[in-house]
């Protein structure tokens, strides 16, 4: 049984988009952090081990809305939102909004100066369940109008890019992006970061529900954009597989369709390789079931085997027989 | 965070800090009309200004806890809308008036050095940085409006005409201030014109001068605007873009950017300074160069506003 809602809490919320980077060739780091330097002034962060991953500096965008809840009313709250965009290897991009619901004080919105001074927080002006807003969050797929929608925000950044003349919307296979949707409530004290359900609902919509210890909204932010990432690549993989109809006999065409993903896709899996110890216990928690790389290594081995198969020589069977 | 060995510091956002003072003193804003009236003007305009300057030092003693206070004083001079004179002719003069009502200028900034300083788009990036206040209803699902150029403190009118092409009338409503304090007092500030090529306005570029004597610029993450002397045997140049875009002419002078500014203007600029106000209060400012501020001041004992617009004063004497 859960225990009753102690009042309010803090919440983490955020949304995730995910999709292959439209170019040939993927990004070298020097390129990647013209792509994502959204703000002129700011750094563009830039880290290359183990894998390349550039971080834009963030936006804010400002909101004043109505919080979701399942049962509840809907609380008004005003705030900032954060949103980023990350490149992986040159490859792979994603935007993430996010937000922290701070309990406020007060049932009246202050000077916008106020909320600018805390970038990335949200305030609720009136009293909220925490339990309610997660639940609202996270049940209803398309959010309805007027209420806070981190997902459009990292839409319209995610478009944005996209766009950028540097890309020659050349994507090197079909894929299509993912949207995956967060939050994270507090862990009971002393508790590790767990996740407390992963869901693909039938619209694509993967929502993930997390208890963190006190952690900072970026953080935990980044390990959602590391689960969405290999999320992503999951169901690219599975995808393409299932279209390069892998058993079938034209080796030329299967070739030509598994070619993209040695080339771009294989060396990206590294699941939580910059996630922070305190929160490492969320993939611990996802390998163990439903296994994420036990699927991909698995899927991995296919193609390799197939790739293998279809490039020896028809000799090699002759020579068997003599 | 303790557990990591391994570091890659283009990973991590640094920001350097700047030295501040106490105050920093605006002597005056210069403007080619102000210069067409003669020397008698700039006498004039320093004469008023000479016992607010005064009392902004003694304020700024109050405001150190009576030890000693650091006050820089700062003067600008437009070259960005008109450029006029030359800093051969005019720098002197201007020391010259300034010292005689018993002032000293401890720098000299261009405006157009606002918009552009050693190499770096300081309006741009301040543009950058602006967050819009949202409206209520506002779900994060409308871009902004950074793209038209108006910045305002609160919500629009429905612009006239726009639904009737549909064959409905949008009622007239009126505009309205956010947070008003039961009637609105509703501003609409253009940031900048597009003709042919972008000018930005000056309220705007009065507002990256608020920020830069605030010691709240950055360009990722090094200082921007730093004071520049020039060398002993440099003579003042004929053209104000050879001028160093913030020139310290007090090598003895408190730093630059201070936790607070005050400003002594004509009352003419009081438009200008409420439409700085509306910018400033909704400019997401460096984070880092904010956090070193309220730290510094913590050192010092030193109570700085939170909201950055609150951090400058000013002193309107009466006159054009």
């Amino acid at each position: 049984m859960t225990p009753p809602d102690p009042g309010p809490q803090t919440v983490l919320c955020g949304e995730v988009r995910t999709s292959v980077l439209r170019t040939s060739e993927a990004l070298t780091a020097r390129t990647a952090t013209q792509l994502l330097n959204l703000r002129p002034d700011e750094h563009v962060l830039l880290s290359e081990r183990p894998n390349l991953r550039v971080v834009s500096p963030h936006q804010l965008t400002g909101v004043d809305c109505r919080l979701p809840a399942l049962t509840g009313g809907r609380p008004r709250a005003v705030g900032t939102v954060a949103v980023r965009a990350v490149l992986t290897e040159g490859r792979v991009l994603q935007t993430s909004a996010f937000a922290r619901l701070v309990p406020g004080v007060g049932s009246h919105r202050k000077p916008w100066g106020h909320y600018l001074l805390r970038p990335g927080d949200i305030e609720p002006l009136a009293r909220h369940q925490a339990r309610d807003v997660v639940e609202g969050f996270l049940a209803s797929a398309p959010l309805p109008g007027g209420v806070l929608n981190p997902g459009s925000i990292a839409e319209r950044l995610l478009d944005e890019v996209l766009r950028h003349q540097l890309l020659d919307q050349r994507a090197p296979f079909k894929s299509g992006r993912t949207r995956l949707r967060w939050t994270a409530l507090p862990a009971a004290e002393g508790a590790q970061a767990s996740i407390e359900r992963f869901t693909v609902a039938a619209d694509g919509l993967r929502t993930v529900a997390l208890r963190t210890p006190s952690a900072d909204p970026s953080a935990v932010a980044a390990l959602c954009e590391d689960l969405a990432l290999h999320d992503w690549l999951l169901t690219t993989l599975l995808a393409l597989v299932e279209r390069s109809r892998l058993g079938s006999g034209d080796g030329e065409a299967v070739l030509a369709a598994l070619r993209p993903l040695v080339d771009h896709l294989l060396h990206l899996w590294m699941p939580g390789a910059r996630v922070p110890d305190a929160l490492a216990g969320v993939w611990e928690t996802l390998e163990r079931r439903p296994g994420f790389s036990r699927q991909w290594q698995s899927l991995v081995q296919r193609i390799r085997d197939q790739v293998a198969l279809r490039t020896v020589p028809l000799s090699r069977p002759v020579m068997a027989r003599s | 965070m303790t557990e990591q060995i391994f570091r890659e510091t283009t990973a991590e956002p640094r920001t350097q800090s700047v030295p501040l003072a106490h105050v920093s003193l605006e002597l005056g804003h210069l403007y080619m009309e102000d210069f067409e009236e003669g020397a008698d003007r700039l006498r004039e305009h320093f004469a008023r200004v000479k016992p607010w300057a005064d009392a902004a030092h003694a304020a700024a003693a109050v405001m150190s806890g009576g030890g000693r206070a650091r006050v820089s004083t700062c003067f600008l001079v437009d070259d960005y809308f008109t450029q006029f004179s030359s800093p051969r002719e005019l720098v002197p003069l201007l020391l010259g008036e300034a010292k005689a009502a018993g002032l000293e200028i401890d720098y000299l900034a261009r405006e157009s050095a606002c918009a552009q300083a050693d190499g770096v788009a300081l309006a741009a990036a301040v543009e950058g940085r602006l967050v819009e206040s949202p409206a209520e209803g506002s779900d994060g699902t409308r871009p902004g409006a950074r793209e038209t150029g108006w910045l305002s403190n609160g919500q629009r009118s429905p612009a006239a005409g726009t639904a009737e092409a549909m064959g409905r009338v949008v009622p007239w409503t009126p505009p309205s201030e956010a947070g008003a304090r039961r009637h609105s007092i509703f501003v609409d500030v253009e940031l900048w014109s597009a003709d042919p090529r972008r000018t930005w306005s000056c309220p705007f570029l009065a507002s990256v001068w608020q920020l830069a004597r605030l010691g709240l610029l950055r360009h990722r993450g090094n200082p921007v605007l730093e004071p520049r002397g020039l060398r002993p045997d440099q003579a003042l140049p004929e053209t104000w873009s050879a001028l160093p875009p913030l020139l310290r002419l007090n090598d003895s002078a408190a730093p630059f950017a201070a936790y607070r500014t005050t400003s002594v203007l004509p009352s003419r600029f009081l438009p200008i300074e409420h439409a700085v106000r509306v910018i400033l209060g909704q400019v997401d400012a460096d984070s880092g160069a904010l956090r070193q501020v309220a730290e510094r001041a913590a050192g010092e004992g030193i109570q700085v506003p939170a909201e950055i617009a609150d951090r400058a004063a000013y002193v309107f004497y009466p006159g054009p």
